[in-house]
């Protein structure tokens, strides 16, 4: 095998060279001033994205809440929102349009609407449905809103459950208390027929019943009503211990369907009631029974009217009494993809004007070669000209191809006017061009140029909403996110790409950008200078 | 254009008054005061760092000076660079021009940034590169050249809006010695066609060889100025003899004291070499052959000994140009 290296070689280590070595380059890293600062700053940067965004749920999102029913039950579900941090209701409207207005604006993400009617049906057994509306821009965002908004509606949902079933529990247990103390009487009437079927069939079943089942039955039912069966007398169970939260679905509905099931019973047991002392009048001691009848008939007729109310309750009325469901923002089958392209796109034309502009005057500064064009008669405006419109011109290619791509490859559908989408690219390619020309006119080298290109473009990467989203993160970096071109323009891509906006609903992040704009040529015009000191 | 550098008459095309640089604290270039001739070649001969790219920048318009002022053919360098900038041509020290572009595309580049039509820009950059042999590369990438071609493309990129002046810095230094010499021709060529050519080196040979007058630059100062004959007889007075001869005696040295032309006589530490000096050239040959063949000494070789600018050069700046 040839040798590696040629000759002799040293084979101890000295220490002294060693430090020798370490010294010079700690002299060459910290001579280096404008590229020690990025490093430095930047992985306290990295901590602050990564550290606060990532297992963190998007607080306080805009949101809209349309309240066509402003009822006690409505108003418990707008305190239940407004409790729970992640949404900020920002605006009550009163109708979906307006909403939607201030969704298409970005002011909000999120619409609630709570229905009309919405405590007359709960309170008559029906099923009231709140609607959410979700921007999915940001899907990090549109998931936790959901998430939230569906964990709110099943927690109102349960409470308004276990309130109805517990009303329904005191007005049977108050019906059978009645029937117990005022009626349940063996020595003066023996017979009572069943005069519904049910009931009739539950008396049947618990005649047969010995003394020992009815134990095992009341003991092998874990806490539900039991009707218990003497041998010629309907009593029913007063014990209502059993009215935990119900754990699942089956066994609230069992409940629903005992407490239904009883209240016929119930039912049966004052006619029977009425019927033996229609049978008792016909004795001797008439004016006594007809007084017992009055008494009765009073005191059973107002837990019978309620228990009359919760049999003609659906099931589902009683168990979920607020559903959930959601209505699309913008057109229908938009999926997470849709909203992150936007993004990317945005991004990518940021990074890719800036580093090229680091290759175009950095790098055209250490060859030489923008010397050259220094030398020759031509303005500073007209080599800036050149330089951003051909960088303007190349990311404008660059991000249509990507469309394309996007088209084809990620079936995505682009719903507004593609001249309004390459006015936007172009302004935005120019905001991104001209930040890349500041930072390659104020350093010398293309190591600085990155260094000090990373300043701007590792916030553009994580604070833009593509990766990560803004509103899970530190107020300090949304605040930085305000200020950082690739906000505007990916919204107003999101906008004009996904959402199907005109341009005049996009208007304000143009505006935006055309600000960046004045304000990064004017800079431009400052700091680029034909001074080659 | 006739060379006019011996001409009283001839006209200034570049003047410094006090012209200085300073970068933060360091001064670069110190209050110089200096004429170029219409139609010379002047030469800037210093060590690196002496300030000699940093004059050229700013008589070039690259940078701003601190303070003082400079004319390029009349025109005042902070206020009027436009005007400099179309009538110069500047071969800077690095390669400045586009390697991903070939020969011609660069110079197709920098004729369209001087304004030429593409007319203009065809005839001429055909010219140029037939001037500086490079015609027949002309369609390949400039970042393959060698460093002679790279530097004659270099050229040719400046002389693409037919300059007044021309400002060579350092134009040969990393070059072979053919590319040198080839520079060289075509340096001098230009001149003979009447351009003004300002011509930076730490070269002294080349310096000597090419320019008409040379201001040699230390420390951002000027140290001395005049053609090279004038340098060289600024730090001496005296011409050097070196006569080799076997074992010169002290009777020998003694006699030719005696002489009435003769100024100095020292014996060279390694005792077969006199070195004398002289207050006249003319005719010491003969008068010194002669007293040789008198005193019957065996003499193998005369020689007169010019000082070279590097004579020059450290008797002025007492310090070695390769410092």
């Amino acid at each position: 095998m040839e040798p590696k290296t040629n000759g002799s070689r040293e084979r101890t280590i000295d220490i002294n060279k060693i430090f020798a070595i370490i010294h010079k380059n700690f002299i060459v890293m910290t001579r280096d001033k404008v590229r020690i600062i990025p490093l430095m700053l930047f992985p306290i940067f990295m901590i602050l994205v990564f550290g606060y965004t990532t297992g963190n749920i998007p607080k306080h999102i805009g949101t809209a809440v349309i309240a066509y029913d402003n009822s006690e039950i409505s108003q418990a579900i707008q305190q239940e929102i407004a409790n729970s941090q992640v949404f900020a209701v920002r605006y009550r409207v009163s109708t979906e349009g307006e909403a939607r207005k201030l969704l298409d604006k970005g002011d909000i993400r999120v619409i609630i609407e709570i229905p009309p009617g919405l405590q007359n049906d709960i309170e008559n057994g029906r099923q009231a449905g709140i609607v959410v509306i979700v921007d999915e821009s940001d899907s990090a965002v549109a998931s936790t809103a959901k998430q939230t908004m569906t964990a709110i509606v099943n927690k109102m949902s349960a409470a308004i459950s276990q309130q109805k079933i517990g009303q329904f529990q005191a007005s049977v247990s108050a019906a059978s208390q009645i029937l117990v103390s005022q009626a349940m009487r063996p020595e003066q009437y023996d017979v009572i027929e069943a005069s519904t079927s049910s009931a009739q069939a539950n008396l049947q079943t618990a005649k047969k019943l010995t003394d020992d089942q009815l134990k095992a039955v009341k003991a092998a039912a874990p806490a539900p009503l039991m009707f218990v069966v003497s041998s010629k007398t309907v009593m029913l169970n007063e014990s209502n211990t059993y009215y935990d939260v119900p754990a699942g679905y089956y066994s609230t509905l069992a409940q629903i369907g005992l407490l239904q099931q009883q209240s016929a019973l119930i039912g049966a047991a004052a006619k029977d009631v009425k019927k033996s002392v229609a049978v008792s009048t016909k004795s001797d001691n008439a004016d006594k029974a007809r007084n017992d009848y009055t008494v009765r008939k009073k005191a059973i007729a107002a837990p019978m009217k309620s228990i009359q109310v919760f049999t003609r309750y659906s099931k589902k009325g009683i168990l979920q009494p607020l559903t959930y469901s959601e209505k699309p923002a913008y057109g229908t089958g938009k999926r997470p993809i849709d909203f992150v392209i936007p993004s990317i796109i945005a991004l990518t034309i940021f990074q890719g004007a800036l580093m090229g502009m680091g290759r175009a005057i950095a790098g055209e500064k250490r060859e030489g070669s923008l010397t050259r064009v220094f030398l020759t008669p031509t303005s500073n405006a007209t080599i800036i000209a050149g330089t951003l419109l051909f960088y303007m011109l190349f990311e404008m290619c660059r991000s249509s191809f990507l469309i394309i791509v996007s088209m084809f490859i990620f079936n995505i559908k682009i719903e507004g006017s593609l001249l309004a989408i390459g006015v936007v690219l172009f302004i935005y390619a120019g905001v991104s061009t001209g930040m890349g020309l500041i930072v390659s006119s104020i350093v010398r080298t293309e190591q600085q140029f990155m260094a000090v290109a990373m300043l701007f473009s590792m916030p553009s990467m994580f604070l833009s909403g593509a990766l990560f989203p803004i509103q899970a993160m530190p107020q300090i970096l949304q605040v930085v996110a305000k200020f950082l071109p690739v906000t505007y323009g990916g919204e107003a891509l999101r906008g004009l790409m996904i959402k199907g906006f005109s341009i005049s609903m996009v208007i304000f992040p143009i505006a935006i950008l055309l600000v960046f704009l004045a304000i990064v040529l004017s800079i431009v015009f400052m700091v680029f200078t034909r001074n080659i000191e | 254009m006739p060379k006019t550098n011996n001409n009283q008459k001839a006209k200034y095309i570049i003047e410094l008054k006090d012209l200085t640089k300073k970068f933060g604290k360091f001064t670069a270039v110190d209050k110089i005061n200096l004429k170029v001739k219409e139609g010379e070649i002047f030469g800037f001969l210093g060590p690196n760092g002496a300030g000699k790219t940093t004059t050229i920048s700013m008589l070039t318009t690259l940078i701003p000076p601190t303070s003082g002022v400079a004319k390029v053919d009349g025109h005042d360098i902070v206020s009027e660079g436009v005007h400099i900038r179309s009538i110069i041509g500047v071969v800077p020290q690095t390669f400045a021009l586009f390697p991903e572009l070939t020969a011609e595309e660069n110079l197709s580049y920098i004729g369209k940034l001087y304004g030429l039509t593409s007319q203009e820009i065809k005839k001429r950059s055909e010219y140029l590169l037939k001037e500086v042999s490079l015609y027949d590369h002309r369609d390949r990438l400039a970042g393959v050249y060698s460093g002679g071609m790279k530097q004659r493309l270099s050229l040719a990129a400046s002389l693409m809006p037919k300059p007044k002046i021309l400002f060579m810095d350092e134009p040969t230094t990393g070059l072979d010695p053919q590319s040198r010499i080839k520079m060289r021709d075509i340096t001098k060529q230009l001149n003979s066609q009447g351009m003004t050519i300002v011509y930076t080196t730490h070269d002294m040979d080349e310096a000597e060889k090419i320019c008409d007058r040379i201001t040699i630059m230390d420390r951002g100062r000027i140290a001395a100025q005049g053609t090279s004959e004038e340098l060289k007889h600024m730090i001496t007075e005296y011409h050097t003899v070196e006569v080799e001869i076997e074992n010169p005696s002290e009777k020998v040295m003694d006699a030719l004291r005696k002489l009435p032309f003769v100024e100095k006589v020292e014996l060279h530490e390694e005792g077969e070499l006199i070195i004398i000096n002289v207050k006249k050239k003319d005719g010491v040959f003969y008068v010194l052959s002669d007293f040789f063949h008198k005193h019957k000494e065996k003499v193998l070789e005369i020689r007169f000994v010019e000082p070279t600018l590097e004579d020059v050069f450290i008797e002025l700046t007492k310090k070695d140009l390769r410092d």
